[in-house]
């Protein structure tokens, strides 16, 4: 397995990981934000964060990739992990009192992400808002930050060649036929009309084939069934 | 009250995860007549290898009553693999915010053998459905799909927690059907079954404070063992050893099973003769 670099980034020509990143900190209002990810079909490990350079480097310089709880431990939770969860493991006083040294806070959370073949990738976010506004701002953004993560992982695990081949998306009748209605102009609610089902199946269906064509936003997820032919151009 | 068990704190919580396997294997092995496999009286399937997240009910004494199973449907799940019949060969939902609970049970018998009533039963999963619902809610996940049987289903409606959809098909699977049923996790639902049950506050227990009474608990049934051993020791009658093995029944309660099995063999023949 090649080592993590966490300056890597894939060339897929679709911009640079780190602004992906950025993006994600200035809309939520979060400090750093950091992406690690294990591809076990091609093998291989990638890391990006938006963290100031002297911290990057101090970490990979005393390889804290190997212990960082929020890494190693986060990555067998199934739920959202508060850093606060990980102060009995051993690492822990170690890699964040180092990150305090540098600047960095250490009010945060990861994100699991797993993938359909044992890939796992660690989405992690850092405030440096005090406890209770960060509660507030924790419960407001982790629905849409589940699904960056996501996003992001599943675009990483993309640049792998045979993982490429298999993350092809398999869409559902189901999903195809939602997709279609959308792009002859229906709304969500005619959607659900038309097919007799509630709007909130119309919508957790949409959901699903939205982040397996790796789309943030419907009219996206439509553009790419269309260019996939997964779905008729109307 | 509602324990979360993740690979993050299983290790506290060892003797409770084992409790759960064996409630498993009651529910689903004894009573539902699931196809499932069953070694050393404990259920335990290839997803419980994935480090899934358990959501566990206890009742006041600490004991297990009840238990579901979550997983995300981004990766490996038993709706893509194991339940794919219910999907007629479609390929599973996948979404960050949407999760898949399997394996969910009440230990129904123990909560009337408690003599609680069936009133407490519906409690017990209330309890489970609402500390279930918050847990994913508060990890940012908008909906649940879950596969359950029928009686589960009918549950699940007559506790103002009717799914609001369905995927696939409803198919044989053993002894039974399964269906995969959608919930929400809105507040509104959460709401709606905390009003159907009376349940109030936090289900959520303190970690700590469960860790230590359970200690307190095993500790305390340690002591019983050896006096119950003395009584069955000074039995003399048939009389006198039925009285015995009831007084163990009444204060050991579910426990019994194990209690009697491995203490009658030995003692049997000397209040025989």
């Amino acid at each position: 397995m090649k080592p993590l670099d966490l300056g890597e980034e894939p060339d897929d020509g679709s911009g640079p990981l780190a602004d992906v990143l950025n993006r994600i900190c200035a809309r939520f209002g979060l400090d750093y934000a950091a992406y690690a990810g294990v591809n076990t079909v091609d093998d291989s490990m990638h890391g990006v964060v938006n963290y100031p350079d002297d911290w990057k480097a101090h970490y990979v310089e005393h390889g804290y990739q190997l212990i960082d709880p929020t890494l190693l431990a986060a990555s067998r939770s199934v739920g959202v992990v508060d850093w606060n969860r990980l102060r009995d493991f051993d690492s822990f006083q170690k890699v964040f009192r180092d990150a305090a040294e540098f600047g960095i806070p250490t009010t945060g959370l990861t994100i699991p992400v797993r993938g359909p073949f044992g890939d796992k990738g660690m989405f992690s976010v850092v405030s440096s808002r005090p406890d209770e506004e960060w509660y507030r701002l924790r419960s407001e953004i982790l629905v849409a930050i589940q699904t960056e993560a996501t996003l992001l992982h599943d675009r990483v695990m993309r640049e792998g060649r045979s993982m490429k081949i298999m993350l092809q998306p398999t869409l559902s009748v189901r999903e195809c036929e939602i997709l279609q209605w959308i792009a002859a102009g229906k709304s969500q609610f005619d959607v659900g009309v038309i097919l007799s089902i509630s709007t909130r199946t119309v919508e957790v269906h949409l959901r699903s084939a939205r982040e397996k064509l790796g789309a943030l936003t419907t009219p996206q997820a439509v553009a790419r069934a269309i260019g996939m032919r997964l779905i008729y151009p109307i | 009250m509602i324990l979360i068990i993740d690979a993050l704190n299983r290790h506290h919580h060892q003797s409770v995860l084992d409790e759960m396997f064996q409630l498993r294997a009651r529910v689903f092995g004894e009573r539902l007549g699931w196809d499932v496999r069953i070694e050393n009286g404990r259920e335990i399937d290839e997803f419980d290898a994935l480090d899934p997240a358990y959501v566990i009910g206890l009742d006041d004494d600490c004991n297990v009553v009840s238990c579901v199973r979550a997983l995300q449907t981004t990766g490996p799940h038993m709706l893509a693999d194991v339940f794919a019949d219910i999907l007629q060969g479609e390929p599973p939902l996948r979404s960050a915010t949407l999760w898949e609970s399997t394996r969910f049970c009440v230990d129904t018998e123990r909560l009337i053998l408690s003599g609680r009533g069936p009133g407490s039963v519906s409690r017990a999963t209330c309890e489970l459905m609402v500390g279930s619902l918050e847990y994913a809610r508060n990890n940012g996940i908008e909906d649940i799909v879950t596969v359950i049987d029928p009686v589960m289903n009918r549950v699940l409606k007559r506790s103002d927690n009717a799914p609001y959809d369905y995927v696939g098909e409803t198919v044989q699977m053993g002894k039974t059907k399964a269906m995969a049923a959608l919930l929400d996790c809105s507040e509104e639902r959460i709401a709606r079954v905390r009003a159907f049950a009376g349940i109030e506050g936090s289900v959520f227990v303190d970690e700590a404070a469960l860790v230590k009474a359970r200690l307190r608990k095993a500790a305390r049934a340690e002591g019983l063992t050896e006096y119950f051993i003395d009584q069955l020791d000074m039995a003399s009658s048939p009389e006198e050893l039925a009285a015995a093995l009831a007084l163990i029944d009444a204060v050991l309660g579910p426990q019994k099973g194990v209690a009697t099995e491995s203490l009658l063999p030995v003692h049997m023949p000397d209040s025989a003769g």
